[in-house]
């Protein structure tokens, strides 16, 4: 019973499986288990797990963003511009933050006011959104960035970035908010049983609203660490990025049939992914691996979940049905035993 | 068939569309309308057309493929590593094309057999089939085969596959008067596509699956072997796509074709397939797939730089459902109007 529990928890499975990688690689590759090595893969996660707590909002309420990472790409660009203008730090950061929240926005009125189907209307808002970050810069890169605020990426508190305390600290407080607030179930709610949720008078447009804005927040807060990280705005900033985000939470556990999943499986899978490609590092295999082994790992976890559900549910209409039938047996043995 | 019903229909609309995309791009740049340009000028996103019209059946289906965008860049490494390894260039196109139907298999045994969205599984498969893509040469080298042309290893990096041979390139540069070969070989393949979809009991079996994929297996329709054979097809078209692809830009690459989501995408959905399934036609692929093809084509023509080309894919994508989902909304108030016996006021 218990391990069935346990089972059904995909971020725990999944955690379970990256610490055995984690130890094969440290187990090859010893001075991958040092502290600095560790902090160093999470401090590269940082941009993927920000991207994939926003893409979670959507992905619990049944729907998707495929447009995220270029709300990153373009944050990044307003960014890096304003920086380069000498807009001072904190309102740069607020200038990108709100960026990000437009582009959601906008997919949100796309896809909740004009009803165009979310995968329809995020892949437009790509295009869009890459088109535009390109005619910003005019196709080159943003360079120079103030060494001011490149300097946020390297300040460290007690040992540990600065970035890495901040991300987890938003972790920890969507966590807690996603479990115990009533209003944060509503995501959940919504992507259970969107007509249910209706019936019962939880607000349905405005939690879908929510979702995609926040996802558009998320991406924006990826770009300030980004352009902090990196240090200069390529134009394939957050290219990609979309797609891995999605793998990320699938990976962790979200469902895409909504209703299902936690901030934690979006920080799972995204640490999961990174550690992938610092393993190929590590084990010394060419880096245009990556995509391969990602892939296959990712089709790998969702078909092992498919197989454990699906023996599940054979397990558990067995149990009903062998309940049903001793429970039509005993009456009829009783009436036996009465007439001898 | 009615004719003057075939004037409401979708895909008349985008004739007109058509027209009037050629028109207005020619009238700003009159170099563009010029018949041998535009017959041309398809040559540049066939890729795009070979691919959206087999990823119709799929998306017919209520599925998604985006792992086509990958199969381009597979087959296309493919053709050249076997022609580098001493095989024929024919029998290296052979080869190409069965590891997109392999490729396609794979999705479609993947999807028939589990119930995991079919976007998970091809997003799963498109970093599988681009990491194998980019990865192969390497492989090829450890097992001891001469995978890389006579330039070595970095220029490979650089140009991909080169110097494959004049008859092959020809596939893609060559015409009949004014048509080139690849428009020849997308109408070609549209044709015998929408014969199967309008004509073949597996065609029409399609739509019931993305309709009510559970009432089509009580009628008896084997759901699991139609769904495999709709992404196999898509497979074979992302696959010829990429040889194409190859052989118009005379090197065999591994990352040929990675750009092609959104313009395929785009243009299976503004073609009238419904993203949700059971409605669409290969003729309306077709034909905004020339859509899309021309904007791009028209937008540089105009002297807007590339950048701006999605931007412009972007919207025509959103625009088209916006417009597409008022028709809808609005065909539902009147119906209900008309039900309730209210007097139609629109």
């Amino acid at each position: 019973m218990k391990l069935r529990r346990l089972l059904q928890s995909r971020e725990l499975v999944v955690a379970l499986i990256l610490l055995g990688i984690i130890l094969l690689i440290g187990f090859i590759n010893p001075s991958f288990l040092k502290p600095d090595s560790l902090l160093a893969v999470l401090n590269s996660s940082l941009i993927l797990m920000l991207i994939s707590i926003g893409e979670m909002f959507v992905l619990l309420t049944r729907g998707i963003d495929v447009s995220v990472g270029a709300i990153t790409g373009l944050s990044a660009v307003i960014l890096g511009t304003a920086l380069n203008a000498n807009v001072p730090i904190p309102m740069a950061i607020t200038l990108a933050l709100l960026v990000g929240l437009a582009g959601g926005l906008v997919n949100a009125i796309g896809i909740i006011y004009f009803k165009v189907p979310p995968i329809i209307m995020t892949l437009g808002t790509l295009g869009i959104y890459r088109g535009t970050m390109l005619i910003i810069t005019e196709g080159s890169w943003i360079e120079r960035i103030p060494q001011a605020y490149k300097s946020l990426a390297s300040s460290s508190f007690g040992g540990i970035k600065l970035f890495i305390w901040i991300t987890l600290i938003i972790v920890i407080t969507v966590t807690v908010l996603t479990r115990r607030l009533k209003q944060a179930r509503y995501f959940y709610a919504v992507g259970d049983n969107e007509e249910g949720a209706y019936l019962l008078g939880i607000p349905v447009k405005l939690t879908k609203f929510l979702a995609y804005s926040l996802a558009g927040l998320f991406a924006g807060a990826a770009a300030v660490v980004f352009v902090a990280q990196i240090g200069v705005v390529p134009m394939q900033t957050g290219s990609g990025q979309e797609l891995r985000a999605i793998a990320a939470n699938v990976l962790g556990g979200v469902n895409l049939a909504g209703g299902v999943g936690s901030p934690v499986s979006a920080l799972v899978g995204a640490i999961f992914l990174n550690v992938i490609d610092s393993m190929l590092i590590f084990l010394k295999v060419p880096g245009y691996w990556n995509d391969a082994v990602a892939g296959a790992i990712l089709l790998v976890v969702v078909l092992i979940d498919y197989r454990i559900r699906q023996t599940l549910t054979v397990r558990q209409r067995q149990e009903r049905l062998q309940a049903k039938t001793i429970a039509e047996r005993t009456p009829r043995s009783l009436v036996v035993k009465e007439i001898e | 068939m009615n004719i003057l019903k075939w004037f409401r229909s979708w895909e008349a609309a985008l004739v007109g569309m058509l027209v009037a995309e050629i028109f207005v791009i020619g009238s700003i740049a009159p170099s563009f309308l010029n018949l041998e340009n535009l017959l041309f000028s398809t040559s540049d996103f066939m890729h795009i057309m070979l691919a959206a019209l087999p990823l119709t059946f799929v998306i017919i289906t209520g599925g998604i493929d985006v792992s086509v965008v990958s199969i381009m860049g597979l087959s296309s490494i493919t053709l050249g590593l076997s022609w580098v390894m001493g095989v024929d260039i024919y029998a290296a196109m052979g080869i190409a094309l069965l590891v997109g139907t392999a490729a396609g298999l794979l999705n479609g045994l993947l999807v028939a057999n589990t119930d995991i969205p079919p976007l998970v599984i091809t997003l799963g498969t498109l970093f599988m089939y681009r990491g194998i893509a980019t990865g192969l040469p390497g492989v090829l080298e450890i097992l001891g085969f001469k995978a890389y042309g006579a330039a070595g290893f970095s220029a490979y990096m650089y140009e991909g596959i080169t110097g494959l041979p004049g008859k092959f390139t020809e596939l893609a540069h060559g015409s009949i008067g004014w048509v080139p070969y690849p428009l020849i070989l997308v109408l070609l393949f549209a044709i015998f596509l929408a014969l199967i979809l309008q004509r073949t009991p597996f065609g029409r079996s399609l739509y019931l699956i993305g309709v009510n994929a559970d009432a089509a297996r009580f009628s008896g329709i084997p759901v699991k072997r139609t769904i495999v054979l709709a992404y196999i097809t898509s497979g074979i078209g992302a696959s010829l796509a990429g040889i194409m692809l190859a052989s118009y830009f005379t090197s065999s690459r591994s990352d040929l074709g990675s750009e092609a989501l959104l313009p395929t995408i785009t243009a299976v959905v503004l073609g009238g397939t419904s993203i949700l399934g059971g409605s669409g036609t290969v003729i309306g692929t077709l034909l905004a797939s020339l859509f899309v093809g021309f904007l791009k084509q028209g937008l540089m023509a105009m002297g807007v730089t590339s950048d701006i080309v999605p931007v412009g894919i972007g919207s025509l994508l959103v625009l088209a459902l916006v417009f597409k989902m008022a028709v809808a909304t609005l065909n539902q108030y009147r119906m209900n109007r008309h039900a309730l016996g209210v007097k139609d006021t629109i």
